[in-house]
């Protein structure tokens, strides 16, 4: 058997598998946009009325608001939150291994479980945040400094804060990848640092950061992408999509809500291609940006 | 440019001692190297001239400063490493001049000491190149400008050749060595490589297990080692060592020593010792000749004896060395 075969062969289980489970549903959801379909009767050919129906659609842009706003906020966050732990834990000392397993950790429980958690932890009467934050108040319903604490799932503004703050805590993937980067930096360019002078801030400005940027970069890519789907089970578990309406409901509830609850499916498929065109657009302008850039780090 | 003294350096690495007690002295405008098998200590040692190591015990001089807790860049030395420590996302002249950058050194003066730099170990050409696009020489080149254009007080050298090809590992010992005589600086050269420290050196310091076993002149160690393990460590071949059984069909050595005889003082000539010849290597113009007396001749590569056949051989007195068998320690003949 030549090389080609054999690489053909290897990859078939894989190939198969992607086209049966991601590019046939992917292409049939992209069909069914075009089309009325309540899963009753057959899809029914209507052109771009969904889009034009997506365009009207107030609660839609609320979503695709409340979407992009929250990977902007997100993203720079997490990534920042990553980075900073995996250069904090990159060394060897005592006890080292706790800290990134428990930094590691959250990101492997499951979604709803993980919501569930944070229901409670959220909880402005009776969650441990809250108790925290009212601990030695002048009255029982305020923080030492004198102003309410944040009425996490009732409050719009709060409510979205919650679920960026509940993102933060499930970067085990990026600060794994980070961490094992910043471990391949070969350390004599700190040794040479060191000897030169170079202040904590010159460092990482002048040798950490920009020998991590490739690395950082295809991160942002992959977080971009991973945060506009993530709030998914955080808005249907926690907050519902309120409070009062649609103040957390972010495109990936939108969807669901009119394809499983209101049996819109052309709609709801509408939307997910729309999706899928913003998404791919996002990271390609973040490519073209960094492309340039980039070419310099080639080791 | 100022001198570099240890005294009493001990470095341990938990129950590993790296460093046990160096006193050394690299002198001013000197190109001291340091010289040992591998985990000898030798790259320790530069580290913590350098301060990239805390030292244990003892103290270390540069000039007249005492910089044993200064940290590495109140030192006011250059390094140079083995993997050259490049910046990949620089330039040439980015990298080089990395530490006046860091340092906020005006502009001009950056440009100034750039140029200089570059033109004196041949980099002008490729100052707006990346790593990436340079050879191993080249990059080499690079990181010693970078070295220099700081002016340090002393250059500390960590096996800056050993990642090159042969060809241009001969090129650039000749290249540091022009540069060490054309700016006379303080340099302490670290390498495993016996023939690099003998060509290269002003001085040589041999080190094993985290002692310096001897400093001196090429000549001096080569010629008269003081002990057995630099004896053998210098020379290619190694020297031979004979037991006083072995060395009886010679000459007559005292009980509890060892004679040692370079390969390159033992003659192949008729009237000498019978041996019969066991094997026979070919290197260039040399031939290494091993007889099965448990000795290596080094004879010119066209007047080899065949294998298998029978000859003589012998060495004169005078070339030969004696060591103490228990100690190694080189003693004197009666």
């Amino acid at each position: 058997m030549n090389e080609r075969r054999q690489v053909a062969l290897m990859l078939a289980p894989y190939v198969f598998g992607l086209v049966a489970l991601v590019a046939l549903p992917a292409l049939v959801t992209f069909g069914l946009a075009f089309t009325e379909y309540d899963l009753l009767r057959s899809p029914e050919f209507n052109g771009l009325d969904n889009f034009r129906e997506l365009w009207d659609d107030e609660i839609f842009g609320i979503a695709l608001k409340n979407s992009l706003v929250f990977a902007a906020v997100a993203v720079p966050l997490r990534l920042g939150a990553a980075l900073g732990l995996a250069l904090l834990l990159h060394r060897r000392f005592t006890g080292v291994g706790a800290y990134r397993s428990s930094a590691a950790l959250p990101t492997v429980i499951p979604d709803i479980a993980y919501g569930l958690v944070w229901l409670w932890l959220f909880n402005p009467l009776y969650g441990p945040i809250n108790l925290l934050l009212r601990w030695q108040g002048d009255s029982p319903t305020t923080t030492a400094w004198g102003v309410q604490p944040p009425q996490w799932l009732t409050h719009p503004n709060d409510a979205r804060a919650a679920i960026i703050i509940m993102s933060l805590f499930t970067i085990g993937e990026g600060f794994v990848i980070l961490l094992v980067t910043r471990q391949g930096l070969p350390s004599e360019l700190y040794d040479l640092a060191a000897l030169e002078d170079a202040t904590a801030w010159g460092i990482f400005r002048r040798v950490t950061l920009p020998l991590m940027a490739p690395i950082l970069l295809l991160l942002l890519a992959r977080d971009t992408i991973f945060s506009l789907q993530w709030t998914f089970v955080p808005a249907l578990v926690v907050t519902e999509g309120g409070p009062p309406e649609f103040s957390t409901t972010y495109v990936p509830l939108f969807v669901y809500r009119n394809a499983f609850e209101f049996l819109r499916y052309g709609y709801a498929s509408a939307a997910t291609l729309l999706m899928f065109v913003l998404t791919a657009l996002i990271v390609w302008l973040q490519w073209r940006i960094v492309r340039r850039w980039r070419k310099g780090f080639a080791i | 440019m100022s001198r570099i003294a240890l005294d009493a350096v001990r470095k341990r690495f938990g129950e590993t001692t790296a460093l046990d007690g160096v006193d050394l002295e690299a002198r001013e405008g000197e190109l001291l190297v340091v010289v040992g098998p591998s985990g000898c200590g030798k790259s320790t040692l530069l580290r913590c001239v350098a301060g990239l190591e805390a030292v244990d015990e003892g103290t270390i001089r540069i000039g007249e400063r005492d910089v044993t807790r200064l940290r590495p860049a109140a030192r006011n030395v250059s390094m140079v490493f083995q993997s050259y420590a490049l910046f990949p996302h620089l330039t040439v002249r980015e990298n080089i001049a990395f530490g006046l950058v860091v340092r906020e050194e005006p502009k001009q003066v950056v440009r100034e000491r750039v140029a200089e730099a570059s033109e004196l170990v041949g980099v002008v050409d490729f100052l707006e190149r990346r790593p990436y696009e340079l050879s191993g020489g080249e990059r080499q080149r690079v990181a010693l400008a970078r070295a220099l254009v700081r002016r340090p007080d002393a250059f500390l050298l960590d096996e800056p050749l050993s990642n090159l090809d042969a060809g241009t590992r001969v090129e650039m010992r000749t290249e540091l060595r022009r540069l060490h005589r054309e700016i006379g600086a303080t340099m302490v050269h670290v390498t495993h490589d016996q023939v690099e420290a003998l060509t290269l050196g002003d001085r040589i310091a041999v080190l094993d297990a985290g002692r310096v076993r001897q400093v001196g002149t090429p000549d001096e160690v080569y010629g008269r080692p003081r002990d057995r393990f630099v004896a053998g460590f210098l020379g290619t071949p190694a020297m031979n060592f004979l037991t006083p059984d072995a060395a009886r069909r010679f000459y007559e050595i005292p009980e509890g020593t060892v004679l040692g005889i370079r390969p390159e003082h033992v003659r192949i000539d008729p009237g000498g010792v019978p041996a019969r010849v066991d094997l026979v290597e070919v290197a260039g113009s040399d031939a290494y000749v091993h007889l099965d007396r448990g000795l290596v001749a080094r004879v010119p590569a066209d007047s080899r004896p065949a294998e298998g056949g029978g000859v003589g051989a012998g060495f004169d007195r005078k070339a030969a060395h004696l060591f103490d068998e228990a100690t190694g320690e080189r003693r004197e003949w009666t």
